[in-house]
Order: C-alpha cells, then structure tokens, then sequence
C-alpha cells in the first residue's frame, strides 16, 4: 500500500483557477447569506414569513432543473392525479421550505422555541419524553419544519440533530452561529467520534434524524413510494444495539408561524441475528411512516431532492491491511 | 477463553462485517479499527455483530471509540468473555 507524501504537489494551473474560482464564489455567498441574516433580524415574522414565500416563489420560477426534478418526484410518488396538480404540489414544496429556511434562521432564541406549537403525541411517548436518564431516536423526514422540530422537543431533554455541514465553511460559520445554545446541538453527519451518537443515547438525549437522505456510502435499499431508494442503516443500528426507542415524527405547518408536531408511539423491533434482515425491517416500517405522513400534506414535503439517485458500485477488491496504518476510502461519486 | 481464542473469533466477526473483503490473516491485536476500513457508520455493523457472537452487554460507545482490535479484545474481556 501506498502512503501518501509528506511533500504534496502544488496544484496544477486549471486546477488552481477552480480552487480560486470556489473561494471566490464561497467568499461572495457568505456575504450574501450575512447581510441577509442582518436584514432578517430586523423584520417583523410576519414580514418575514412573506419575504420567504416570495423567494420559494422566485426559486421555483428560476430553478428550471430543481422544478422539473420536483415535479417530476412528485408524479413518481403517485401522489398527484396529473402534472397540473404536481405542478401546484411542488410550488407549495418550494415556498414551504423557503418558509422552513426563514423560520429556522428567524427563531433563533430558545426561549421562543415551541409556542405556537400544536402538540400531538400519545401518552407512552409523552411519559418515554419526561422520563430521566430515557433516551430516543427521534426519526423524521424533509417535512413541516423539520429544521426547528427538535427545538421545541428540547423542552423535554436535550436533543442531538445529525446533519450534514455545509460545503461553504464560512457560510457554515454563519448559520452555526444561530444555532441555539444549550439543550439543542448539532453533530456533523460523519462524526469522527464515533461513540458521541451512542453516549448520548445512553445519557438520556434525543437523537434525532432524517431518513429520507440519500445515502452515498453503505446504502439499503428501502422503497420509498414504491421505488428503491438508497437509505442509509445507522439510524436502524444505533436502535438495534442500543435498544433505545425509535420515535417517528413530522412538522406540518398550519398558519404562518404555527405547526402541528406530531409523534408516534415507541417503537421497537426485535434482533434476529441476521443483521441486513433487521436494519431492513426498521427501515422499511419508519419509510412507510413517512409515506404516510407525506401523503397527509405533499405540499410541506421537499421534493427537489434527488431521493431516487442511481446507487454507487460495489466495491469487490480485497483491502489489504496495514497495521496502524490509516486507509483512505475510496471516493464514491 | 484466553486472547487469542477471543481474537479469532473476531476475526470472523471482522471479516463478516467489513465494508470491504480483507485479508484476514493480517490483522492483529495492534491493527487500527480505522485500517479495516470501519467508519463512523459501518462500525455500527461491526457493534452488533460483535453483540451477536458474543452475547454480552457492553457500554456500545466504549466499543465505537475502540482504537485498535486489540482494545476490543480488551474491553471484551473486561465483560467478562
């Protein structure tokens, strides 16, 4: 096995304007996005709430490829009779998560999380909520604001969300920036501590997550309206080893400014020993939870996303193994 | 079960539960989690595979920030295996 030089190569010309050409592009967004957020801070939230409708409106107007990918999504959920309707479906997607976007930047204070929060949960989940020490995985989907949805439940404990950072690091300075100190954190999707997700678990945290992300590395195939769509497992094996329920949940948005938060009962799945067999049964019976919920109002689901992407190649070579050396993953497009 | 009992039968689990096929016979107490290639995600995998074989409770977080094979042998041990 190769090990990387300690001495790397200055970049190649083309490759040097691109990496300029990405900072450049980089350095003006973040400007955008920091003025945006002053302006923001001064509005009023209903001001606010119109501003960001206008810009769902402006995106879906402008983005011809996101559009035609919404819409298309749309008509492959078979969750509208015809392109008419997926056309107003996906519109609505738009403005909801340009609404989804303002709201989260907007309600930056903790101590405003949760009012005008309609809450919908059965008992076992409010008694597993108030219960020390008890943690959950809290499992949801691109619906509603799912953004500030585990703000409101860090009423209850504090509440762990596992996202992806952004590709812009000062853009991702600025929205960390926002993120509310105390009982609601942020953990990157790749954490490399990898016991942090499982510790807090084990202290009594919600973890929460979304399964509707399209898994690049080490997917399961799990349909999603119908189509196989490449899930990630984690979210099934941080359940199966830790034993801690899972909770599904979703946000949907009722007037501006008010949600429904709504909760399922605890879930729990047995382990068989065939492992590839159990993360599927969770997978499945979360997706078709999310089905559910999306069929109940498509209009507050993100449909330009690229859920049914095609599925990176196996990769069949034998690894050899170097003691104490680090290899590097191969790169999946 | 002395170590190097527990370090074979992990190599099995190891080998059922990488994300890529490996040679087996290279991997040693002081072998690196991060040198079979586990990640943040796929040692999840190896976690409840490792349960299975074993049959034992474990803090699973002291497994997933396990730096070497030889400190899951360990910590096995330590639970009683």
């Amino acid at each position: 096995m190769s090990r990387s030089s300690p001495r790397q190569d200055p970049p190649s010309g083309p490759r040097r304007l691109s990496r300029a050409s990405t900072a450049v592009r980089y350095a003006v967004e973040s400007a955008v996005v920091g003025a945006s957020l002053w302006v923001l801070d001064r509005m009023s939230p209903a001001a606010a709430s119109r501003l960001a409708e206008r810009l769902g409106d402006a995106t879906f107007l402008l983005h011809r490829r996101r559009r035609k990918l919404a819409i298309a999504n749309v008509l492959r959920a078979g969750v509208a009779a015809d392109e008419a309707q997926a056309t107003t479906i996906a519109r609505a997607s738009f403005r909801s998560f340009s609404l989804t976007v303002i709201e989260t930047l907007k309600n930056k204070r903790e101590s405003d999380a949760g009012s005008g929060v309609e809450w919908h949960l059965p008992p076992e989940t409010e008694a597993l909520l108030k219960a020390p020490g008890q943690g959950l995985i809290l499992v949801s989907g691109h619906i509603g604001n799912f953004e500030t949805a585990g703000r409101w439940l860090s009423r209850y404990k504090p509440v762990l969300g596992v996202a992806r950072r952004m590709n812009n690091p000062g853009t991702d300075r600025l929205m960390q920036k926002r993120v509310p100190e105390g009982r609601f954190r942020i953990t990157p999707k790749h954490d490399a501590d990898r016991g942090r997700l499982m510790a807090a678990l084990r202290q009594g945290e919600i973890l929460a997550v979304l399964i509707d992300q399209f898994a690049r590395e080490h997917p399961v195939m799990v349909d999603f309206f119908g189509e196989p769509a490449a899930t990630y497992p984690s979210t099934a094996l941080l359940h199966l080893i830790t034993g801690a329920p899972l909770v599904f949940g979703y946000t949907v948005r009722t007037a501006p400014g008010r949600h429904k938060l709504v909760l399922s009962e605890p879930l729990r799945f047995p382990r068989t020993g065939n492992r590839e067999a159990d993360v599927k049964v969770v997978l499945d019976a979360v997706t078709r939870r999310l089905e559910d919920a999306i069929r109940a109002c498509p209009g507050q689901y993100l449909w330009a996303h690229r859920r049914w992407r095609s599925v990176p190649p196996s990769r069949s070579d034998v690894t050899p193994v170097d003691a104490g050396a680090t290899v590097k993953r191969p790169t999946v497009a | 079960m002395t170590d190097d009992e527990v370090l074979q039968r992990l190599r099995e689990v190891i080998r059922r539960s990488a994300p890529n096929p490996m040679d087996m016979s290279r991997v040693g107490l002081a072998t690196t989690i991060a040198a079979l290639n586990f990640d943040s995600l796929t040692v999840l995998d190896l976690i409840y595979d490792i349960q299975q074989e074993f049959k034992v409770d474990f803090e699973v977080e002291r497994m997933a920030t396990a730096r070497t094979v030889g400190d899951v042998v360990a910590l096995l041990r330590s639970v009683g295996v």
